[in-house]
């Protein structure tokens, strides 16, 4: 292949540097200041070369430019692999190699490097806006690939047509996409960094400021029990536990609960027996059914009751044999857990007080109380939603008050809000609730989209008492499973509210929240946590069992979008799809060849006419006619609609007899 | 037509046998294969695919299938740009060895969208575009080295819409071709014969007003001493002037007569002669071995001469 020098026009190199510049845009929010800076620079450097070319970079200076991208990238990161760091390579590279375009061949490598970047955007965002966003930014770049190959033709006709072969490639796309085969990475591909970015429980809780729960199918364990499984309303599966609140994060109460040992508890009733099967995670924590009564030695339980393994697990798969009694009662609360569990940030505001008065918070005895707390929560108009809005300023009472849409995590931390102002020692435990069980293995599975957040209080003679507040707005969500999708399938939760009297009172405007809250759960559930599992679910239902099923399916559908489009493609090169005038000529000469006299090649339609004239002289006028008017047509950018429509009845018209032959 | 004359390499780069009709480009006669580049953007396919498998992260496959789907349907677009194009090739005249030997190449494109970007190589790439339903023609023009019959080589159309990752190319071969005629000797050179000697010697001893009878366009050949420099210097243009008081002299050009020179010399000098007596307006014959014309006159005597020399 020859070697291409480079010759664009400032019209083409703005178009160059403006898709690239929309390529990394989105990536301001996590790339380090510094990097950004320096991209920022070389990028409006190279705008500015376009404008006055006296400002190119000499070899030192491009020299210096690239040590300082470099020098800039290790001092951000200490490496070239993991998310961030390759982000910010790919980045620097990219800007960098801008200021060195001198042949083709630098912008197809560019071009190809702003796809990778558009790419990592993915790892920080995945939103429905940053796909479409991407797809029209990567149209944007295949129209600067087809400006090197395309000598004529306007930016418009080129981004056109750009646009016109992304769509014709979507039936492809979508069948790759749902029957390319997806693995789990095995976990040694996965750098330390970016382990941490995988969904799971947290050491803190922040409900204000989470407005998109992540909702993965990822299994986080199994459990096979030995003998009776306790039924659904029973499978709180225990986690960290949340004592300490600043008003807007809630995490565990320090050193002082997690180092001493748990007070005793009282068991009732008969254990059940079960083996838990902790799938690879990156903290030590083991999720007992609550309340785990007897347990291996290597796991050590914080005065919560929360289960962690002290050794160190190194992402293997562990096992773990336990047993629990779903009724217990604690014995004592120290002076000490008192306290803590009854800290509030500050005094709460006179709102709150006024609900905790009305509902007797601070009359009734606390049983009373809490349980007027999940009436009031089931009788306003209290949505259950997993994309709520975001309430940063003082999130609890933004909650109760105004938006009173929510999860699980900002019902449990609104009712440990209520319960402390009204002087009840509580808590918040998270952990995972539910859990499907797999009829052919016999055991039941826990996955990401069963976490949950529960509440705990202290009830003097009762010991930690279990109140989920989220279950008094979305009963089913105790009785049947956590298991959103498996939820939505069957109805039990028509995902924004239960209450068909509310839907009907809704304005249109939230109507339209909930038609995009429905969407956006649509991108979640089929585009983004598209995984294994679904996958496997989605393609039984249309019997597509294994691999190679899968693969012969994808071949056969490759081929048949290859045979349509190239039908569709090519059809428009037979005559049918020339123009209407040269149709009906040809349908005009036909008469003469089918009588032995075609139109010879390179004849044209003057000359024809004036042999065909000849020959048959009694039909001359009319050959001449026809023939004229063709020409017109043809050649005169001037004629109309209806003179088209004139020459087709002439043409339609015109029967050659042989009669006029001699 | 068999597997092995199928697969045979030589269509592949040489093209089908050479053909005198036009060319219609189809299925048959084009190829398609990666470019380079293409190559390239497949690696970077692996690589997006790579990254979204270690982060599992579906936007990531769905943007590389986006992308290896319009990789795959650029091949589609790659074939259809140079589909249905019919090509032929026109007339070409001879030339004098050492010069550039014209082609003209035409491209019909019955197609109503058009075709842009086509690399035509013969000797060196050039671009071609050619609208919906337009005929072109392009004129390629190649140095011819050696005297005798130059043959068109394979002229190969390729194009790399849209995105350079494809090329789709057309080896097409035209039974074609043009004379090469010898390089005619660089400086004017007395005829041989002594009679024709003596006839041009009264040629120009006797060229005076009456047998000057017109002007005639400058042709490659023309001696330059007939070049008619007046009007040259009002800048009319190149003209030679012609003579009529020699047309009945006969003159007999004769290879034996040329001695001691290597073959490509006598047959060099030899068209020098054919040219001069042509522009002098004289009867000339030509005798070669195994070759003889008798002396006559005008365009196509000169050509049939000069045909028997590129021949021999």
């Amino acid at each position: 292949m020859m070697v291409t020098t480079l010759t664009y026009t400032p019209r083409q190199w703005l178009g160059l540097l403006l898709g690239l510049g929309l390529v990394t845009a989105p990536h301001v929010n996590h790339l380090p200041p510094t990097i950004l800076a320096f991209v920022a620079v070389v990028w409006l450097w190279r705008v500015a070369i376009i404008f006055r070319p006296d400002v190119q970079p000499g070899k030192i200076v491009l020299l210096l430019l690239t040590m300082t991208g470099l020098a800039l990238l290790f001092a951000q990161h200490r490496a070239v692999f993991g998310r961030d760091a390759g982000t910010g390579l790919f980045v620097v590279a990219l800007i960098l190699k801008l200021m060195e375009l001198k042949r083709e061949r630098d912008v197809y490598l560019v071009v190809f490097l702003a796809f990778i970047v558009a790419a990592t955007q993915f790892l920080y965002d995945q939103t429905l806006w940053m796909g479409l966003y991407i797809i029209l930014v990567c149209g944007l770049l295949l129209t600067v690939l087809m400006t090197l190959n395309d000598a004529e033709g306007g930016l418009w006709r080129q981004v056109r047509a750009a646009l016109t072969i992304l769509i014709q490639a979507l039936p492809l796309t979508l069948a790759l996409f749902l029957l390319f085969p997806r693995l789990e990475a095995p976990r040694w591909m996965l750098l330390k960094q970016d382990r941490s970015a995988r969904t799971g429980l947290s050491e803190f809780m922040e409900p204000g400021s989470i407005t998109n729960l992540g909702m993965s199918d990822e299994l986080v364990f199994r459990v096979r029990f030995e003998g009776k499984t306790p039924p659904m309303r029973e499978r709180y599966w225990r986690g960290p536990v949340f004592s300490h609140t600043d008003g807007k994060r809630w995490s565990e109460a320090g050193r002082l609960t997690s180092v001493r040992t748990p007070a005793k508890v009282e068991f009732f009733g008969q254990p059940y027996r079960y083996t838990l099967m902790m799938e690879p995670q990156d903290k030590p924590w083991v999720f007992a059914l609550d309340l785990p009564g007897d347990f291996p030695e290597q796991l050590i339980m914080k005065s919560t009751y929360q289960l962690y393994d002290s050794r160190d697990l190194a992402d293997q798969r562990q096992e773990y044999h336990l047993e629990s009694y779903t009724r217990y009662r604690a014995a004592a609360i120290t002076r000490r857990e008192h306290m803590v569990n009854l800290h509030l940030p500050g005094p709460p505001a006179q709102k709150i007080q006024d609900l905790v008065k009305n509902l007797s918070g601070y009359t009734a005895p606390p049983e009373t109380f809490a349980n007027n707390v999940l009436d009031h929560f089931r009788q306003k108009a209290f949505y259950y939603s997993l994309t709520p809005p975001a309430m940063d300023n003082d999130p609890i009472a933004t909650f109760l008050f105004e938006t009173r849409t929510g999860f699980c995590s900002h019902y449990a931390a609104a009712f440990v809000y209520l319960m402390r102002t009204a002087g009840i020692p509580s808590r918040v435990v998270t952990g995972y609730q539910g859990g499907v069980m797999n009829p052919v293995g016999k055991f039941i599975e826990v996955r990401q989209a069963n976490a949950h957040a529960w509440t705990e209080i202290w009830l003097d003679g009762k010991g930690w008492v279990r109140y989920d507040p989220t279950a008094a707005i979305a009963p089913e969500r105790v009785e049947q499973t956590l298991d959103i999708e498996r939820q939505l399938e069957t109805g039990a939760i028509s995902y924004l509210d239960m209450d068909s009297e509310i839907t009907r009172q809704l304005s249109w405007l939230s109507r339209a929240g909930q038609l995009w809250g429905s969407v956006d759960y649509s991108w979640q559930r089929w585009v983004i946590n598209y995984r294994s599992a679904s996958q496997q679910q989605l393609l039984s239902k249309w019997g597509i069992a294994d691999l190679k099923q899968m693969f012969f399916w994808l071949g056969g559908i490759l081929t048949l979008t290859t045979l349509m489009l190239s039908l569709f493609l090519l059809k428009r090169s037979r005559p049918g799809h020339l123009s209407a005038e040269v149709r009906h000529y040809q349908r005009f000469c036909e008469q003469f060849a089918r009588l032995g006299f075609p139109r010879r090649i390179g004849e044209g339609a003057r000359d024809y006419a004036r042999r065909m004239a000849g020959d048959f002289p009694d039909q001359s006028e009319l050959i001449n006619r026809i023939s004229a008017q063709f020409i017109r047509l043809r050649y005169e950018p001037k004629a109309q609609e209806e003179d088209l429509a004139r020459f087709e009845k002439l043409v339609r018209e015109f029967k050659l007899e042989l009669e006029g032959k001699h | 037509m068999n597997l092995k004359q199928k697969l045979a390499e030589s269509r592949f780069f040489k093209g089908e046998a050479p053909v005198k009709q036009p060319i219609t480009l189809s299925h048959r006669r084009i190829y398609i294969l990666p470019s380079r580049r293409g190559l390239a953007f497949a690696v970077v396919l692996l690589l997006l695919l790579l990254i979204a498998f270690v982060y599992n992260n579906n936007l990531v496959y769905l943007l590389t299938f986006a992308l290896a789907s319009v990789y795959f349907v650029s091949i589609l677009h790659c074939f259809k740009s140079l589909s249905g194009l019919k090509v032929s090739m026109g007339r070409s005249s001879p030339v004098f060895a050492g010069e550039q030997a014209h082609f003209d190449l035409l491209i019909d494109n019955p197609a109503p969208w058009a075709r842009t970007k086509i690399h035509c190589r013969l000797a060196q790439p050039e671009f071609i575009s050619v609208p919906p339903q337009v005929q072109m023609s392009w004129t390629l023009a190649i140095a011819s080295i050696s005297r005798g019959w130059l043959a068109l080589p394979t002229v190969t159309l390729a194009s790399f819409f849209p995105f350079g990752w494809f090329r789709a190319w057309s080896p097409l071969r035209f039974d074609v071709g043009v004379w090469v005629y010898p390089k005619p000797w660089p400086k004017s050179v007395p005829f041989p014969d002594a009679s024709a000697d003596s006839a041009a010697d009264q040629g120009h001893k006797h060229r005076g007003a009456d047998d000057f009878y017109g002007l005639a366009e400058y042709r490659p050949g023309d001696s330059i001493k007939h070049i008619h420099w007046q009007s040259y210097a009002k800048g009319a243009g190149v003209f030679v002037k012609q003579y009529s008081g020699l047309q009945s002299r006969e003159l007999w050009l004769d290879y034996q007569a040329v001695l001691n020179l290597p073959l490509e010399d006598r047959l060099s000098l030899l068209c020098r002669w054919l040219l001069d007596a042509q522009a002098q307006g004289l009867q000339f014959g030509l005798r070669l071995p195994g070759f003889e014309r008798p002396p006559g006159q005008g365009e196509l005597h000169l050509q049939a001469c000069l045909q028997a020399l590129a021949k021999f």
